[in-house]
């Protein structure tokens, strides 16, 4: 066959995820593809898990989908018990937890990103293999993420404006989207703080052009 | 005692050993049919190229006019067909030149075997059928394996849809089967129709056949072409 | 024999896998499976869905079915178009239908797209792949009209318009080039007919004719076939034997011998059945 329609899906993507003065931020670009064919080319690949937590999935679509919907269950479940709702740190613990069990049979690498009234807003990367790392400043992930992270170092500041954080981001995304074949496609946003959850969207045309 | 567990694997520190192989025979499919009568002989192939679930080409005869008394038919790996059907065209031109006439069509199948034969062991990945006029004038095919074994025959099927096709022949043109069937020789337009009808048939039932059909009837008179279209699904 | 039988185990039987892994390594090829080598299309519009399907089903090169139906009715505004292999596609969606009809039983409500998806979904994840059904699942539900694909690994996406199958390159191609927003009826389905044929010209695995069917808040309708892309070919020859062709060999009857004959009425005596 010509194409690869056959391919399991996965998201060779592109993730960034930054901490800013209220808050956080996560990125990511929208390709999905399978094999050299772009199964989606709009896919929201920043999933909520609870009203003030995001995950950013990475890997096999079928995973990292499966992984969420269970996490999503887990923390709902734990705040009908308690009352309250999960901290970021317990539902990226939650998500450690199913990667590392599962390890050898998935493909996934997360960035569990949120804010909760405790810690403030919380970033912890999943990386494949199943360890879980917080995150103070910025962190990149996915296929794109070798293209950025010694950019999203550099210009990183502490306590950036959403503004200064947003287009950070927006740079970044442009940047792998543009070097990386498996990262396409738009670039959407959320922008999570004590105030609830800003989703974002830049069509392609809205990227930042890089020449080169 | 002897182990019924399948052998494991070989593998490089844990990760299994991939073999990198040489490949270069793609399969682009074709179907031929081909039918002797009496002073005549009528081959035909499908136009269509593919390769695997896609479509290369919609209007590609496998028919090579080879003199006005002989046509072979090639199907298989394209690029084979072609490259076999160039280098018979050389030989049949220096025969030209050196002996000031074309080659008799019995010699035309003796060079096709010699010629598939020479690559015993890198075949051409190609299925032939040759259809000419014999020097008694009679009707001929001539039916190949990819290494050059021929046998002449009174009709023959090869391709992709050799297998389907051939019981039919057997049994509408050889009458296999049947008590006192009429043993007329087949007239031309019955086997003109036949093949045909074959095409349409095949079409119906394998995804490699189909858009249309060449058909090239050969008599003393010389080479007669006949296209008709088929379904393009 | 034993008071209480064993039942047979529930869901799949693996026990052939290792013989037929032995089989293999000593070089039988085993038999592969009709697969739906598909063009499915789906198409949202304003009022609603339209899923199409092509309708060949082939084994390797061979056509084995020329008019078969790709499309699953999974509720009355639900509908689940199926490629890959026909076997898993027909059972799964024949399972799921059955969860669907007791869970609308169950609730008195209408199911929504988003709970068979997610069934589905679920099903398929478990599997890891092995049950080789890509679906397109649209329809209307109380919160409007919704798209689905779910590919044999059980991941899923939403979109406004869908092509799955070995045919999809050339169905996207036509989606792509030609889909707008709040399209009306007549231009999706002529949409839908265009991509699903599309599909069956420049894709071998697909082929014969476009089934379709429309699903809106007043329910389904179904076109069987919407349109035949490629018809049947017309032979000119007849292709009989006079009688006589097989040649009889031996004749030997063996007559019935009929030993009472007993006609039996309806009568007061025959059990009653109960209401």
């Amino acid at each position: 066959m010509i194409a690869d329609v056959d391919e399991p899906i996965s998201t060779g993507t592109t993730l960034v995820a930054a901490h800013f003065k209220d808050g956080i931020v996560i990125a990511a670009d929208s390709r999905t593809s399978s094999g050299s064919y772009v199964a989606n080319r709009v896919a929201d690949k920043l999933t909520k898990i609870t009203d003030s937590i995001y995950c950013c999935r990475s890997g096999s679509a079928a995973d990292t989908q499966c992984i969420a919907d269970a996490v999503a269950y887990h923390l709902a479940f734990y705040e009908m018990q308690t009352g309250k709702p999960a901290t970021v740190e317990a539902a990226a613990n939650v998500f450690r937890n199913i990667c590392y069990k599962y390890r050898d049979d998935m493909v996934a690498g997360i960035i569990c990103a949120g804010y909760d009234d405790e810690r403030g807003g919380g970033i912890y990367s999943i990386p494949p293999g199943g360890c879980l790392v917080e995150e103070k400043r910025v962190i990149s992930a996915g296929s794109g993420s070798v293209f950025i992270s010694g950019f999203l170092d550099a210009l990183f500041k502490n306590n950036m404006s959403k503004e200064e954080c947003v287009d950070l981001c927006l740079k970044a995304v442009s940047l792998a989207i543009h070097k990386d074949t498996s990262s396409g496609g738009v670039c959407r946003m959320a922008v999570i703080t004590k105030d609830g959850v800003e989703r974002k969207l830049f069509l392609n045309n809205e990227l930042v052009q890089y020449e080169g | 005692m002897m182990s019924h567990e399948p052998e494991p694997s070989p593998t490089t520190c844990g990760a299994p050993l991939l073999q990198r192989g040489f490949d270069p025979y793609r399969d682009n499919a074709g179907t031929l049919v081909g039918i002797a009568g009496e002073d005549f002989a009528v081959i035909g192939s499908d136009l269509r190229l593919s390769l695997g679930f896609s479509i290369f080409s919609r209007d590609q005869s496998k028919l090579f006019k080879l003199t006005d008394r002989a046509v072979l038919g090639s199907s298989g790996c394209w690029a084979d067909c072609v490259s076999l059907n160039k280098f018979l065209e050389i030989r049949l031109k220096t025969y030209g030149f050196e002996h000031n006439q074309p080659m008799s069509t019995k010699a035309i199948a003796q060079c096709c075997s010699t010629m598939l034969y020479s690559r015993r062991f890198f075949p051409y990945f190609a299925w032939n059928i040759l259809a000419g006029i014999d020097e008694d004038g009679k009707g001929a095919i001539y039916s190949y394996d990819p290494v050059g074994n021929f046998e002449r025959v009174p009709y023959q099927a090869a391709g992709n849809s050799g297998p389907q096709v051939l019981p039919f022949l057997d049994s509408i043109v050889g009458k296999k089967n049947q008590s006192n069937p009429d043993k007329a020789p087949i007239t031309k337009e019955r086997a003109i129709n036949l093949i045909k009808d074959i095409f349409i048939s095949a079409a119906e039932r394998d995804i490699t056949v189909g858009d249309g059909t060449h058909i090239i009837v050969i008599t003393k008179d010389g080479l007669e072409e006949i296209r008709l279209d088929l379904r393009k699904d | 024999m034993s008071l209480c039988p064993d039942l047979p185990r529930p869901g799949f039987s693996f026990d052939n896998c290792k013989r037929n892994a032995a089989l293999e390594s000593r070089g039988y090829k085993s038999k592969g499976f009709v697969k739906t080598g598909t063009t499915i299309v789906g198409v949202c519009y304003k009022d609603g869905v339209v899923l199409g399907a092509d309708s060949r089903a082939t084994g390797g090169n061979i056509v084995a079915d020329k008019f078969c139906d790709k499309l699953h009715k999974m509720s009355n505004k639900i509908f689940c178009a199926g490629a890959g292999t026909a076997s898993d596609c027909d059972k799964v969606t024949e399972m799921i239908r059955g969860q669907i009809a007791l869970l609308e039983l169950n609730s008195g409500r209408d199911v929504r797209v988003a709970s068979v998806v997610r069934i589905i979904k679920q099903y398929l994840y478990r599997y890891q792949g092995h049950i080789g059904c890509a679906l397109i699942i649209g329809g209307y539900d109380a919160t409007g009209c919704h798209l689905h694909s779910i590919a044999p690994h059980g991941s899923s996406m939403e979109l406004p318009y869908l092509t799955m199958g070995s045919g999809s390159l050339a169905a996207t191609a036509v989606l792509e080039s030609r889909w707008k927003p709040d399209l009306d009826l007549e231009a999706t389905k002529k949409l839908v007919r265009d991509a699903t044929a599309a599909g069956i010209l420049n894709d071998l695995g697909s082929g014969s004719s476009v089934n379709m069917v429309v699903l809106t808040k007043k329910g389904n309708e179904t076109f069987y076939p919407y349109d035949i892309v490629c018809a049947k070919g017309v032979r000119s020859g007849l292709y009989d034997f006079p009688s006589g062709t097989t040649k009889v060999l031996r004749t030997k009857v063996i007559p019935y011998e009929i030993e009472k004959v007993e006609v039996r009425g309806a009568s007061e005596e025959d059990e009653p059945m109960d209401i």
